[in-house]
């Protein structure tokens, strides 16, 4: 007789306490300063001629770059961000039941093809901006799945003007105008694309708000009842 | 009198029930044997060709003609209102929802949508491409009540 | 046509005052001026589906039904319909409706092993009179039965269980809401002392809060739901918390989605208790005036066969349904081990979650109401759960007043008027009474007018054990009428098929379309359905509603009540009743079941003219008297003057509805409590008089897991169900070209994540095993059912996709009533690899190991 204690446990609303770990940054902090190479490097030099450290200081440079890059790609892909239990319980269970996680074709929009803009110098900025996430991750501001539905709203507004100030630029990365056969649409929507799409009165997130993500309470957002 | 020629027609026809029997329509009547296993037809796509339906008759909630996948209709939001609601039908150029859906239980007219219409679609559903298992015998109202306009017999699509 | 002046004031004065009252004017007023073609003749009737009960206003032409529409005078749906309730028209109209007596034949012989072949109803009937009467001499009543429904006419199930119990003497008689409410039934005796809820649908207009618990009822009891749903978005501090093991359309219009694990709700409940006593917010007057404590008997097994392991090492599988007398203290005791850490760890539910729940009901100024369906019926713990809401309410005092509601739905349209009242369970007589109780089948004898010591007192097969005596060979005479028992019963391929084909068995089906059971026959009978006869249904809220026959069924169908009483003409009482019986009572010797039951002066005395005129009423002109007038008056007097007071029979064909009781022409909305019901006498503020010393019973039970649970190899609950848009195994709403088209076969609901460690894909052909067999489905991760990881959901509507041969035919031990909502499952790909189909070995022995 084996009981409900041996059944797998339902994600349900996915709020179950899970064990607390010690904050990021103090995990990255941690690892960081363990490192033997951080350790040998931030001791001073001594028997080092002023070539070695000035072409050294240049290659060290060219590797250092590489590495921020490279650790910024890092933090650009879908498994980095839902490693945060807010991302994974909340948006991310959401996003897998939409026509942007599985569709004909297999192809997949992850959270940074539509979160994060490919172009470099907005790339940075919006990165900083993440930087509040981090502060909110550490400081528990989302621990809950009422705290998330709280501040659901507030959430999608700063996605919505964000996405409206840059003419959903994420949304064209795979949409673009150009490259779309009305023909190949339903009529209502080709109506629709015709008028106000190529037009230019509306952009992209004007009309498809919570194509990925459930909606917040849409009381005085225009266009909503 | 054309009905009752229709009705001869029809009773003649049910008379047939055995040979109604040997179509093969498991959805209906199981496997054949019982215990055979049946295979899973793949899932049916949905019709989204705005194309309207015509009603079987005036109180009929229309069918939806187009696809409402990851619509909202959750206490937050009501998509269908953003196209269907009377102040965006301009824009939309869908159908108003129907002067009845301003109408609270005792029958007052509201100054929108009356909340106990607020869950559309339990009226209201899509359709699939699916072929219908057995054919429907209803039959439509214009063909009893104006019968010198209809040449055939039913006008039931 | 030249009006008068005055006239025309009239006229626009009545239209007028109609339009104010919002009151449809009949349709002859409104054509007119309008030309008799376009003439459509509208009368009123409940819809053929759920317990819900709406009034329908049916347009007719020519004999045919060619509209529908929600009643804007019906109370309980105010012009509103659901989308199954909208395409009513087309539901009599399938092409492939029987229309004829089919019977498995051979070289022109019936022979079990023969083919469905059209026969004449003589034919028919004497075929199956014969073996009725051959299994009657060989092995007596208890070897013949019949499955019935809560979807039968109060006359058809009435005149069956007189047939069943009165003629051939055999309580084997149970309906098909056996699988759908025994639960609440059986419950609803063991705490009032009398079946049925208190409170009505006015309660969704008065409350503070909604408790839906195991009930999706969105999809379900949808215009219930608009009453819910204009409740909460109408009055701001209105909240709906829903519980339930999934996300659904439901917990989309709820403010709280309380997700818990299969089973566990249990837990929850008790720790709702717990958290009312520890806070202090028991109603001490309350209680102390009008409840007795009692503690139930614990370890009950799982109602499985006997031999089970899980029977044989249950500590009370025998005597499951006893309880001790008890206090508040051992109450108390009993319910603190359910701490706010307890039920959080045993649901899986976030303790904000449970704690704001508790708090609703502890707050004495909210008023609850609480709905409850197949989530807490078909549980093998059903009886407790149904007690452990009562206990919260009692708790409290929250019931029997407008908005404080323990409300128990139910999911057939006359479940409640049908199987309960009219007692066409194998343990029911009319009116509450109960066939193991001497008195009641005395009383039941003198109604009837039928010798004394003739009604058999053991209580019969309930739907479940039919099923296993069928396949044991032990019951061999069996009529299932009203209902797809093959597609619905649970493990049907080893437990319920094998008894259809048993060689020693006559298996009669009654049914207007060939459906799975139908097919499985050896004698079908084609039936008249819905407005195809004259008809009466109560629905959950105690509503009797009637309907007139206003078309014919198609060619030779009949409907329910004439084949049973047209069947009862081929026995006489000395081939049926003990000889000693007829000895004591002479002046029933020779007489036909037909004359013995239905024309005793009773039954038979009201005549044709009292039938409403401009309405066909094919069974009465048949028999010269109105049938259903007698059948319905000598069924109301068993309940008259006892608390179950129905109006005169002519009254129901003018309203919409009542609610019984009815006293004095007027009907009752609030039971037990003095001012609302006229039965609680005054001064006394509250009686439960169904109970002698006019109190209700709290029960404290535990929580006990289900009967199977996802192990390594099974490693899924399997939840079982309905959709919106087709009612219960879908024989009329497949039919329906929109209905079927809008969710034209079964899925399997499946979390993203347990579909993506399987290897499947949304749309992907899977098996879904059990212990007990397979089927094969396609996969949905998406749509209208959120599940949670480690559960699938699949509808049971589709017949080609039988997921009843994957369930277990486990019940609760004290209602009987199939626990349709926990099993373990495993979903494997239905093509491995290299393409050919995956192999599978069901283990076929039943029953979890």
């Amino acid at each position: 007789m084996s009981g409900a204690e041996k059944g797998t446990p339902p994600g349900g609303g996915g709020t179950g306490a899970s064990p607390r770990r010690p904050g990021l940054i103090r995990r990255l902090w941690n690892w960081f300063w363990g490192l033997k190479l951080v350790r040998v490097a931030t001791s001073p030099a001594t028997s080092f001629s002023l070539a070695f450290l000035t072409l050294g200081g240049f290659g060290a440079g060219v590797v250092f770059w590489g590495g921020f890059n490279t650790a910024l790609e890092a933090t650009n892909t879908t498994e980095f961000c839902i490693s945060c239990h807010e991302m994974e319980s909340n948006v991310y269970e959401e996003l897998r039941g939409t026509v942007h996680f599985t569709n004909r074709s297999g192809v997949r929009a992850g959270c940074p093809d539509c979160h994060v803009p490919h172009n470099w110098t907005q790339k940075i900025a919006r990165k900083m901006q993440a930087s509040k996430e981090v502060w909110g991750h550490v400081f528990g501001s989302i621990d809950t799945r009422e705290k998330f539905l709280g501040m659901r709203r507030h959430l999608a507004e700063r996605e919505w003007i964000r996405m409206a100030a840059n003419d959903s630029l994420e949304c064209r990365n795979c949409h673009s105008t150009e490259s779309m056969d009305l023909s190949k649409q339903n009529p209502r929507a080709a109506a629709a694309h015709e008028r106000f799409l190529f037009s230019g009165e509306r952009t992209c997130i004007d009309c498809h708000k919570g194509i990925a993500h459930r909606l917040p309470d849409m009381t005085g957002v225009p266009g909503w009842h | 009198m054309r009905p009752r020629l229709l009705f001869t027609a029809m009773a003649v026809a049910c008379l047939g029930a055995g040979a109604l029997l040997a179509q093969d329509a498991p959805r209906l009547r199981g496997p054949d044997p019982f215990t055979r296993e049946q295979a899973a037809p793949p899932m049916q796509r949905p019709i989204t060709n705005d194309i309207r339906v015509k009603r079987n008759y005036p109180d009929q909630p229309p069918v939806i003609p187009h696809a409402i996948e990851g619509y909202a209709l959750d206490l937050n939001a009501n998509k269908c209102m953003s196209c269907h609601a009377r102040r965006f039908t301009e824009q939309s150029q869908a159908p108003m929802i129907s002067v009845t859906h301003y109408q609270d239980r005792e029958g007052n007219t509201l100054g929108g949508l009356a909340p106990r219409r607020y869950a559309c679609l339990a009226c209201h559903v899509p359709q699939t491409e699916a072929r219908p298992l057995v054919d429907n015998r209803f039959v439509d109202m214009d063909v009893l009540t104006e019968p010198e306009r209809h040449s055939g017999g039913r006008s039931n699509r | 046509m030249d009006l008068s002046r005055r006239d025309l004031m009239k006229a626009q004065a009545a239209a007028a005052a109609a339009a104010a009252a919002n009151v449809a004017l009949p349709a002859e007023a409104q054509n007119i001026t309008l030309g008799e073609e376009l003439r459509l003749k509208w009368d009123k009737a409940p819809c053929r589906f759920c317990g819900t009960g709406c009034g329908v206003m049916v347009g007719v032409k020519d004999g045919r039904v060619v509209a529908t529409h929600g009643d804007m005078r019906a109370e309980v749906n105010r012009g509103l319909n659901c989308v199954k309730g909208y395409f009513l028209s087309k539901i009599m109209y399938g092409a492939d409706r029987l229309t004829r007596p089919l019977m498995r034949m051979r070289d022109g012989r019936f022979d079990k092993q023969g083919e469905l072949q059209p026969v004449s109803w003589d034919q028919a009937f004497d075929t199956m009179a014969a073996h009725w009467k051959k299994v009657l001499k060989e092995k007596g009543p208890e070897a013949v039965g019949m499955f019935g429904s809560g979807q039968w006419t109060l006359w058809e199930g009435y005149a069956a269980s007189k047939l069943m119990r009165a003629g051939f003497r055999s309580n084997n008689l149970d309906p098909n809401a056996r699988h759908c409410m025994a639960s609440a039934a059986v419950t609803f005796i063991r705490t009032f002392g009398m079946d049925e809820p208190m409170g009505c649908y006015d309660d969704f207009e008065h409350a503070d809060a909604f408790v839906l618990w195991g009930s999706n009822m969105a999809e379900m009891h949808p215009i219930l739901w608009t009453r819910v749903t204009d409740r909460r978005l109408s009055a701001e501090h209105v909240r709906i918390h829903t519980l339930s093991t999934f996300e659904h359309r439901t917990t989309d219009l709820s403010d709280a989605a309380v997700i818990f694990r299969p089973g566990s709700d249990l837990a929850i409940l008790n720790y709702i208790a717990n958290h009312i006593i520890q806070a202090g917010a028991v109603n001490r007057d309350f209680v102390g005036k009008h409840v007795n404590f009692r503690l139930a008997n614990t370890d009950i097994g799982y109602g499985l066969r006997p031999e089970h392991v899980l029977e044989q090492r249950a500590q009370h599988a025998g005597d499951a349904q006893v309880s001790q007398a008890a206090d508040f203290d051992a109450y108390a005791r009993l319910v603190s081990e359910y701490t706010l850490d307890r039920a959080h760890e045993l649901s899986g539910v976030p303790k904000s979650q449970l704690e704001a729940l508790a708090k609703l009901y502890a707050d004495p100024k909210t008023k609850v109401m609480s709905l409850w369906t197949m989530g807490f019926n078909q549980h093998v713990r059903g009886v407790w759960a149904n007690h452990m809401i009562y206990n919260i309410h009692l708790l409290t005092g929250k019931i029997s007043e407008p908005g404080n509601s323990p409300f128990s739905l139910t999911g057939q349209p006359s479940a409640c008027g049908t199987a309960r009242e009219v007692g066409t369970f194998s343990h029911r007589l009319p009116a509450d009474m109960q066939v193991a109780n001497p008195e009641h089948r005395k009383l039941a004898e003198q109604l009837w007018k039928i010798p004394e010591g003739l009604l058999p007192g053991k209580v019969g097969f309930h739907a479940v054990q039919q099923d296993r005596m069928l396949k044991d060979g032990k019951l061999n005479a069996y009529w299932i009428m009203c209902n797809n028992n093959l597609q619905t019963a649970p493990n049907t391929n080893n437990e319920t098929y094998p008894g259809y084909r048993n060689l020693e068995n006559l298996i009669v089906c009654s049914d207007p379309y060939p459906t799975v059971t139908a097919m499985a026959a050896d004698i079908v009978l084609p039936t008249a359905m819905w407005v195809e006869k004259e008809g009466g249904y109560g629905n959950a809220e105690r509503r009797t509603h009637f309907w007139h026959q206003l078309v014919d069924a198609p060619g030779e169908a009949r409907s329910d009540l004439w084949q049973l009483m047209e069947f009862s003409k081929r026995f006489t009482t000395d081939e049926v009743w003990p000889a000693e019986i007829l000895e004591k009572a002479p002046e029933y010797r020779g007489k036909s079941l037909f004359d013995a039951l239905f024309r005793n002066g009773q039954v038979d005395r009201f005549p044709l003219s009292d039938m409403a005129p401009g309405y066909e009423n094919r069974e009465s002109k048949e028999y010269g008297f109105y049938v259903q007038k007698g059948l319905f008056e000598e069924y109301a007097s068993f309940g008259r003057g006892h608390g179950h007071d129905l109006a005169p029979f002519d009254t129901y064909h003018e309203v919409r509805g009542l609610r019984w009781p009815v006293v004095d022409g007027k009907e009752t909305r609030w039971r037990y409590r003095e001012g609302l019901d006229p039965y609680v006498e005054k001064g006394t503020g509250i009686q439960f008089y169904g109970n002698p010393d006019k109190r209700a019973n709290i029960m404290g039970a535990p929580y006990e897991p289900p009967a199977e649970a996802p192990d390594a190899e099974y490693d899924l609950w399997l939840v079982t169900g309905r959709v919106l848009e087709h009612w219960h195994s879908g024989s009329m709403t497949l039919r329906v070209p929109e209905l079927y088209k809008a969710f034209p076969g079964a899925i399997l609901f499946m979390h993203p994540e347990d579909a993506q460690k399987r290897g499947l894909r949304r749309g992907q052909e899977v098996r879904i095993a059990s212990r007990r067999g397979e089927i094969r489905s396609r996969v949905e991760t998406r749509g209208r059912n959120k599940v949670p990881r480690g559960v699938v959901f699949v509808p049971f509507f589709d017949a080609s996709q039988l997921i009843n041969k994957v369930t277990l035919d486990a019940t609760d031990p004290i209602s009987k009533q199939t626990d349709y909502k926990k099993c373990a499952v495993k979903v494997v790909a239905a093509m491995n690899q290299a393409g050919a189909p995956a192999p599978s070995e069901p283990d076929a022995r039943g029953g979890p190991r």
